[in-house]
């Protein structure tokens, strides 16, 4: 379970103080699929790193199955997002000289994990994401925008997080691959009770969750969803 | 400080290993080669500072051995001339065989050996000069202390021919370069010949003998002589060959190598076959004085001065190899420096770089970091990176250090002995004065420098693979330092860099 309590951010700019995050709380229970839609420049991605522990909150508190995240030492942080986060960026953010399979297992390197081991996991869940099998070993400067997102989902799959933040995760596939990526991300949820928050603005996406959040001007409202079925995994 | 292991011990899958160090190897050497013409500019630079330093490290440690063999062989050896004589001018009396036995008892002296120098003239010539009444003797004088050494006649010629100076100074009969410059007829220089009482010249160093044998007992009367290979040469002599000296015949018992022009121009008789040819049986040119270690020089030496009395002789320690040496420890010290700076340029390229990366990589740095990578696997990850750098310019750098360090120690030695030599002759003066060749007569001052010289070009620098291993191990030392600091630099780098520009 995440809960997050009265989260502020807020950034100075010249004589001017903006709150991207302004005094936000909400509670998501394990498993729940959610997201939150906003304007650009609404304060999503800033939330999003707020409760990623990439930065830190202004005041409030982030809590994650009963652990606060405010004042945790930096090294503990790092331990959080590599054990229970799972990161999708809008940029997918990729080491770029690193092969697909190298990628996937980088967060498994951090953790401790065998290189046979990681290896393994790691094409399972480029099969997983549906990225072609001789696009496995292929650098990632060598794939195509679509093929990218799917290594960076892959990636945020790697250490099996109980929270995954996804920025934009379906921005730049087609609405088929899109599809099944929604689907994997749905069962991630109901089948592995992973907490998933997704930022997007794809409308279609957003009726897939469970719970809908709208950000404007800092603040955060949650929304009535109307569900629209969740395509079958393939 | 990130105090992480590294593992998350206690997660279900989780296996702890130590082998993510060798992704981490694995990503760094990728890392190094990314933009493959930076790599091979960065390395080419690296390699120079590092083909530098290594090749100034050789240089050191050739110099430094040669400095090592000099003091443990030469650098022992003390002089004692009569007092009051400068170069060729003074008076004073001559040294006598009873001052040899008083040295001889000073504490730490472990040896003494007397000289006695003579001037051979071509009995010929000297015959020709008397017939039109040119005074045979006329012009350079020799001898220690301003002493007059006995001038004898002998069938030998000169290997040194007179040139301007030889016949300038023989002509003027004085004691300057200010002499005469009118035109005299051509003369021929004098011979030097030496008695000595043990196989070494007149600096005390051991003859080099290229032919034949020494003279055996240099303690008794011999009709044996050492002939200077150049000598030996221009008369048509070889080992076995006679000569004579007052037509008293010698045999050539052997060939000695000095190193230069004057010093072969020489002839070595035992010390009493010297006394005996001058008429002095008991009087001594010089005396060479061995102590039996470095540390006790500066106090014998002040012993043996008190000894033999400060009007009676004046004893040196070796100026002019002491000059020798002296040289050469400069050449260790800048050697040393250059190295010292070279390692250090080396490592500032690296360090230098090393930041330059950590600058373009900020955001990867931040992905790292917000996919769980600790401060510390990202910081080894760069240090490694710089020490594949350091690896392949080491390489480069060594191939260029063993072509090359010959060359630099050679040139860095020929620049201090030229300034040395200029130095040495301008500190001893009267070049006028010297008998030909340039160079004093043996047992004054001069004689010494040419085998220092000798000494100084004859230090050879060799790449050994121990001193390449030490200097590269320098260089990975250096090279974890310069990547240290841009390492740490990562450790500031927040995880947020990951968002900008998003």
């Amino acid at each position: 379970m995440i809960e997050v309590k009265n989260l502020v951010r807020t950034f100075n700019s010249g004589d001017r103080t903006i709150k991207p995050v302004n005094d936000v709380s909400f509670v998501l229970g394990q498993g729940t699929l959610a997201s939150i839609v906003g304007k650009s420049g609404s304060g999503k991605s800033t939330l999003l790193s707020l409760l990623g522990a990439l930065d830190k909150p202004t005041s409030g508190d982030v809590v994650v199955n009963g652990v606060s995240l405010a004042g945790m030492p930096d090294a503990k942080l790092t331990q959080y997002r590599r054990r229970d986060i799972g990161f999708v960026f809008q940029q997918f953010n990729l080491i770029p000289n690193l092969s697909a399979v190298d990628n996937v297992m980088l967060p498994m390197e951090f953790a401790g994990i065998r290189k046979a081991a990681r290896k393994q996991r790691a094409k399972d869940l480029l099969e997983q994401v549906q990225l072609a099998a001789d696009k496995h070993d292929r650098r990632i400067n060598r794939l195509s925008g679509g093929e990218q997102q799917r290594v960076a989902i892959a990636r945020a799959l790697a250490n099996e997080p109980k929270l995954i933040l996804a920025d934009e995760p379906t921005g730049n596939l087609d609405e088929q691959t899109g599809d099944h990526i929604i689907s994997l991300l749905s069962a991630l949820s109901q089948d592995h009770n992973t907490t998933i928050l997704v930022v997007t603005h794809d409308r279609a996406l957003a009726n897939k969750t469970d719970r809908r959040f709208r950000l404007q001007q800092g603040k955060l409202t949650e929304e009535q969803v109307h569900r629209a079925a969740v395509p079958a995994t393939a | 400080m990130d105090r992480e292991c590294g593992s998350d011990a206690g997660l279900p899958g989780r296996h702890l290993n130590h082998r993510s160090n060798v992704s981490v190897l694995a990503r760094s050497v990728g890392n190094a080669f990314r933009n493959k013409v930076r790599t091979a500019a960065v390395v080419a630079v690296l390699a120079v500072a590092i083909g530098l330093a290594l090749a100034m490290l050789v240089a050191n440690q050739a110099v430094g051995a040669k400095v090592q063999e000099l003091n443990a062989s030469v650098g022992t050896v003390l002089t004692v001339n009569p007092a009051g004589g400068q170069g060729f001018e003074g008076g004073g009396e001559p040294l006598s065989t009873e001052q040899a036995a008083t040295a001889a008892s000073v504490p730490n002296v472990s040896a003494v050996v007397g000289t006695s120098s003579l001037r051979l003239r071509n009995a010929t010539e000297a015959a020709a000069q008397a017939a039109s009444g040119t005074p045979a003797g006329a012009g350079g004088q020799g001898g220690p202390g301003g002493q007059a050494a006995a001038t004898l006649t002998t069938s030998l010629t000169a290997a040194v021919d007179a040139g301007t100076l030889g016949n300038r100074n023989q002509a003027s009969g004085t004691t300057g370069s200010t002499g005469t410059t009118a035109t005299q007829p051509a003369r021929s220089l004098p011979i030097t010949a030496t008695g000595i009482g043990a196989e070494v010249d007149t600096t005390g160093k051991a003859l080099t003998i290229t032919e034949g044998t020494g003279l055996g007992d240099y303690t008794a009367e011999s009709t044996n002589a050492l002939l200077g290979t150049t000598l030996a040469e221009k008369n048509n002599l070889s080992v076995g060959s006679s000569f004579t000296i007052n037509d008293q015949a010698y045999t050539v018992a052997g060939l000695f190598d000095a190193g230069t022009a004057f010093g072969n121009n020489a002839v070595y008789v035992t010390l009493p076959t010297a006394q005996t040819l001058a008429g002095l049986p008991d009087e001594l040119s010089s005396m060479i004085v061995t102590v039996n270690s470095l540390e006790n020089v500066d106090s014998t030496k002040t012993a043996l001065q008190d000894a033999l009395g400060a009007d009676k002789a004046d004893v040196t320690q070796g100026q002019n190899l002491e000059t020798a040496v002296s040289s050469l420890g400069s050449v260790k010290n800048i050697s040393f420096t250059a190295f010292i700076a070279a390692l250090g340029t080396a490592g500032l390229i690296i360090l230098l770089i090393m930041v330059m990366l950590v600058r373009e990589r900020r955001r990867e740095i931040g992905v790292l970091k917000a996919i769980g990578a600790p401060n510390r696997t990202i910081g080894l990850q760069f240090v490694l990176e710089a020490l594949v750098l350091a690896a392949l310019g080491s390489a480069v750098g060594a191939v260029i250090a063993a072509f090359a360090s010959s060359g630099i120690a050679s040139a860095l030695i020929s620049t201090n002995s030229t300034s040395t030599t200029a130095a040495g002759t301008a500190g001893r003066g009267m070049p006028g004065a010297m008998p030909g060749g340039g160079a004093g007569f043996p047992g004054g001052q001069g004689g010494p420098f040419g085998g220092a010289s000798q000494l100084l070009t004859s230090v050879t620098a060799s790449a050994s693979p121990g001193i390449i291993a030490a200097g590269i191990a320098a260089v990975f030392g250096v090279a974890i330092i310069g990547a240290l600091v841009p390492a740490l630099l990562t450790a500031r780098i927040r995880p947020i860099e990951v968002l900008r520009g998003e």
